[in-house]
C-alpha cells in the first residue's frame, strides 16, 4: 500500500496488558492463540491472570494457527455507532463466533463488509486478520 | 435468610424530582429523596443511624447526606454497583440491624444519568473503556461499547432459542408505557405508544428499537429500612420482607461462554425459599428493565411464565393492570425513569402498601410483590414483599 492510499485507522486498537499479550502478538502474526489451563483442561477466552474455571494459576498458549472457522453463535446489527471510528460501518455486525473446532471458546468480532441480511445464528464464518497499523492486526470475519 | 423472614421492614420511600437536566448536583437530589423518605416513615433525620449508597462514580458519598441531614451516622457504606444494588444494601442493612450495629438504615441511589455521566452516552476515552471492563480489549475494538449491543448479544441468542419475536418484546414496552400514562411523574406520562408504532420504530441495535432501552434521568430514591419491631412504632405502613436473596454471580459476562445462563436463575429458588412461598403466589412485579428483553428472560428465571411460554404470557396482556402479574407499574426503568433499579422498588412498596387505593393505579388484592435486581446476566438480587 503507498503511503498516497494508507488509510489512518480510527477505531480503538486493542491494548496489550500482562494477560493478553500473547494473544494479541499472535493476533499481529495471523494466528490465533489460545489460553488453556493445565490443571483442569478447559479453554479461557478472553484470557486472564488465571483459570477463570478453576482458578489454577497452570494457564498456557496454545497456537491454533491461521486457519480458523466458526459459526455465529449470537450477534447484533447495530445502527449507531457507539464509539469513534466505526462511523462508516453502520450496519454495523457484531457477532460472538462459536469455534468449530472448539465450541467452548467464544470470540466476539465484526462480520466485515455489511451481510447483515445473510447473517443468522449459525451462520458460518472464517478468521480473517485486519492490519490496522504496521505492525497490529486485528480478527476478524467473513461469511465462510 | 431464611430465618429473618418477616424481621424486617421498608418503613419510609421517597424521590427527588425527576428530569433530563437537574441543574444540581447528585447530593442536593439525595438529599430531597432522604428528606422525603424520612417524612413518608413519619421519622426525624436523627432516627437514622446508618447511611447507604451505590454508583458508578456518578453520585455523593452517604457520609456527605447524613452531614447534610444534620446526622452523626453510626454506619456509612458505599459501593460500586448498578442493577441488584439495592437488594444487596438492604440485605446488608437487615445484617447491620441484626447484629446490632444499626438501628434504622437509609439507602439511596443519587444520579444526574442524563445531564451528568451518561451509562449509554459516547465520548468516553476508548482506551479507559478498554481498561474498565474485564476483557475490555476484545470488545472495544469491536464497536461493542454499549450495552445495548451488549444486551443485545444476549437476547438474540435466547430468543433464538426460545421463539420469542420482536412483537413479544413490543408487548414488554407497550404494558409499561400504558402504566407510566397512569403516572404523572413519568418521563413517558402523555407518550403512550401502540403494539403498530412500536413495530414500525427502526433498531438502534438488534432486536432493540429505542423503546427497548431505558431512560436515562436525573433523580434519587431513598428508601429506610428498620426491624418490623421498631417498625411498629412508625407512622407509616411498614412493607415487610419475607425473603430476599442478596447477590448471586455467575462467571463474568463478557466470558460469553454460555449466554442461557444468568444469575437470577439461581436468585430464584433461594428466594422462593427464604420467603416460604411459590411463584403462584405472587400477585405484582417490578422487575429490572434494563432493556425490554431482561424483563422476558427474568419472568422465566423467577417462575413466574413458565418456561418456554414467556412470549405468549406478555403477548396475552398478562403485564398489564388487570394482567396476572401487573408488572413496572409505574412504567418502570422503560417509561418512568431510571435509577438503576431503585424507582422499581419504591413502586413495589407503594403497590404493596395499597397506596394508590381508590385509583386507577392500584393493583387490586395485591398482597405480596417481587421486586427484582439484574447487573447483567452475571450478578442478580431479589426480594418478596407482603404488607
Amino acid at each position: 500500500m503507498s503511503e498516497e492510499t494508507k488509510v489512518k485507522y480510527e477505531k480503538p486498537i486493542p491494548l496489550k496488558t500482562m494477560d493478553n499479550t500473547p494473544y494479541w502478538d499472535a493476533a499481529d502474526r495471523h494466528e490465533l492463540a489460545l489460553q488453556k489451563c493445565e490443571t483442569c483442561n478447559s479453554y479461557n477466552h478472553p484470557p486472564g491472570p488465571s483459570c477463570s474455571n478453576c482458578g489454577s494459576v497452570d494457564v498456557v498458549w496454545k497456537n491454533h494457527g491461521s486457519d480458523i472457522q466458526g459459526t455465529v453463535y449470537s450477534y447484533v446489527v447495530s445502527y449507531r455507532p457507539f464509539l469513534p471510528g466505526f462511523q462508516n460501518d453502520i450496519p454495523l455486525v457484531i457477532a460472538v463466533i462459536e469455534l468449530t473446532d472448539l465450541p467452548e471458546v467464544k470470540i466476539m468480532g465484526n462480520i466485515l463488509h455489511g451481510n447483515a441480511e445473510n447473517v443468522t445464528i449459525g451462520t458460518a464464518v472464517k478468521m480473517v486478520w485486519e492490519d490496522v497499523t504496521e505492525d497490529r492486526a486485528v480478527p476478524q470475519w467473513k461469511l465462510a | 435468610m431464611n430465618n429473618i423472614r418477616n424481621k424486617y421492614a421498608i418503613v419510609g420511600v421517597g424521590e427527588s424530582k425527576r428530569s433530563k437536566n437537574s441543574g444540581v448536583t447528585p447530593l442536593h437530589l439525595a438529599l430531597d429523596a432522604a428528606r422525603a423518605a424520612i417524612a413518608d416513615a413519619g421519622l426525624e433525620a436523627k432516627d437514622i443511624d446508618g447511611f447507604m449508597s451505590y454508583s458508578e462514580g456518578d453520585s455523593c458519598t452517604p457520609h456527605q447526606v447524613a452531614t447534610y441531614l444534620g446526622v452523626r451516622p453510626g454506619v456509612v457504606k458505599e459501593i460500586v454497583g448498578g442493577g441488584s444494588s439495592t437488594e444487596l444494601l438492604i440485605a446488608d442493612a437487615i445484617g447491620l440491624i441484626e447484629t446490632g450495629q444499626a438501628k434504622t438504615v437509609l439507602i439511596y441511589r443519587a444520579m444526574n444519568g442524563r445531564s451528568g455521566m451518561r451509562m449509554g452516552g459516547g465520548g468516553w476515552s476508548t482506551d479507559l473503556l478498554q481498561n474498565a471492563f474485564d476483557g475490555g480489549s476484545f470488545l472495544i475494538p469491536y464497536g461493542a461499547g454499549s450495552p445495548g449491543q451488549w444486551f443485545g448479544l444476549f437476547a438474540t441468542r435466547h430468543m433464538h432459542l426460545n421463539g420469542l419475536t420482536q412483537e413479544h418484546l413490543g408487548h414488554v414496552c407497550t404494558s409499561f408505557y400504558e402504566h407510566a400514562q397512569r403516572n404523572p411523574n413519568a418521563f413517558f406520562h402523555g407518550k403512550p405508544l401502540t403494539l403498530e408504532d412500536y413495530m414500525q420504530t427502526a433498531h438502534l441495535s438488534s432486536p432493540f428499537t429505542k423503546h427497548d432501552f431505558c431512560l436515562e434521568s436525573d433523580e434519587a430514591n431513598a428508601i429506610i429500612v428498620t426491624s418490623a419491631e421498631r417498625a411498629k412504632d412508625g407512622k407509616s405502613t411498614p412493607v415487610k420482607i419475607m425473603g430476599m436473596a442478596a447477590r448471586q454471580t455467575v462467571s463474568h459476562a463478557h466470558y460469553w461462554k454460555n449466554l442461557d445462563e444468568v444469575a437470577s436463575d439461581y436468585v430464584a429458588p433461594e428466594l422462593y425459599k427464604a420467603a416460604g412461598i411459590s411463584p403462584e403466589d405472587i400477585d405484582v412485579a417490578s422487575i429490572y428493565d434494563c432493556f425490554s428483553w431482561v424483563v422476558l428472560r427474568q419472568l422465566e428465571a423467577y417462575g413466574l411464565a413458565p418456561k418456554g411460554e414467556v412470549g405468549d404470557f406478555v403477548a396475552a396482556g398478562n403485564l398489564r393492570l388487570n394482567g396476572k402479574l401487573p408488572t413496572n407499574t409505574a412504567g418502570g426503568m422503560l417509561s418512568e425513569g431510571y435509577t438503576h433499579g431503585m424507582n422499581n422498588v419504591l413502586e413495589i412498596v407503594r403497590q404493596v402498601r395499597h397506596e394508590y387505593a381508590g385509583t386507577n393505579r392500584q393493583v387490586e388484592n395485591c398482597e405480596i410483590g417481587i421486586c427484582t435486581g439484574w447487573a447483567g446476566p452475571d450478578i442478580a438480587g431479589a426480594m418478596i414483599l407482603s404488607k
